[in-house]
């Protein structure tokens, strides 16, 4: 069984070292986008940020109130982090013309696709794997076959199949089943 | 289910790519640097030739602890030298 956000924080602020380590890997793509996509970091500042953030949520997690409210503080803390980040460049100027004008709407995308990406843990191995692969990290379909050990041509229609579980899953808890198109 | 509802998910799951390896690496490794730094903190409380060589390079002194000096960690541990 996959422990909630919740009972990850818990478990982190009670020491629980690979529960930071899990916590860390589950989040890290999130801070990761918001970083680079939501406001198109350097690859330099975003590893920054991205240290930054991470140092803070472990000094500050008694801070939560809520464990369950986990994700949206993360995001919060990721998007003044970045700010504080583009104001050492010496930038002064109002938060409003700091951030990319879409960066409301970026950010709103990255959470629902980290709703995507936590129904994914719920799939089986396989289905996550493919997926990951070749959505997230581009893979082609030989590339895949090759490291799956699975005929190129059977790729598509796994990947099919894949999507209409995932979906499945969305739509039992209640995520975006049908994400609308930005 | 529809090519629209694939395409969005698709996209959704494109959104968020791995972070560099190494960055989630150090980042896991936090309590362990903190660790280290309270055990360079306590050397030097002990022992001023220590310090002394511990802030003159501070990225050698974590690094000789096995801790990657990221500038979260530099600065958190010449925070703590200035209360010592």
């Amino acid at each position: 069984m996959i422990p909630t956000e919740g009972q990850l924080v818990a478990r982190c602020r009670a020491g629980d070292a690979a529960a930071w380590n899990e916590l860390v890997e589950r989040f890290s793509r999130y801070v990761y986008a918001i970083c680079s996509q939501g406001f198109r970091l350097s690859e330099h500042d975003a590893e920054d940020v991205f240290q930054d953030v991470f140092t803070r949520v472990y000094t500050h997690l008694d801070r939560l109130r809520d464990d369950d409210a986990f994700r949206p503080w993360l995001a919060q803390l990721t998007r003044r982090t970045c700010i504080d980040r583009i104001r050492s460049g010496g930038r002064e100027a109002p938060v409003e013309e700091l951030e990319p004008t879409d960066v409301d709407e970026t950010l709103s995308m990255l959470d629902e696709a980290m709703t995507v990406h936590e129904a994914m843990a719920e799939l089986p191995e396989n289905c996550r794997d493919i997926l990951d692969r070749f959505f997230a990290q581009d893979e082609s379909y030989r590339t895949i076959g090759e490291a799956l050990d699975l005929p190129p041509g059977t790729i598509a229609s796994r990947i099919s199949r894949c999507l209409e579980k995932l979906k499945a899953l969305l739509e039992e808890t209640g995520g975006p089943a049908r994400p609308e198109t930005r | 289910m529809s090519a629209s509802d694939h395409d969005n998910l698709g996209r959704l799951i494109a959104a968020l790519p791995p972070a560099p390896e190494g960055w989630t690496r150090a980042a896991q490794e936090l309590p362990a640097a903190r660790r280290g730094i309270d055990e360079i903190v306590a050397k030097a409380e002990a022992d001023a030739a220590y310090r002394e060589r511990v802030v003159a390079d501070l990225e050698s002194a974590l690094a000789a602890e096995g801790i990657e000096p990221t500038p979260p960690l530099l600065d958190e541990l010449r925070n703590r030298f200035r209360s010592v």
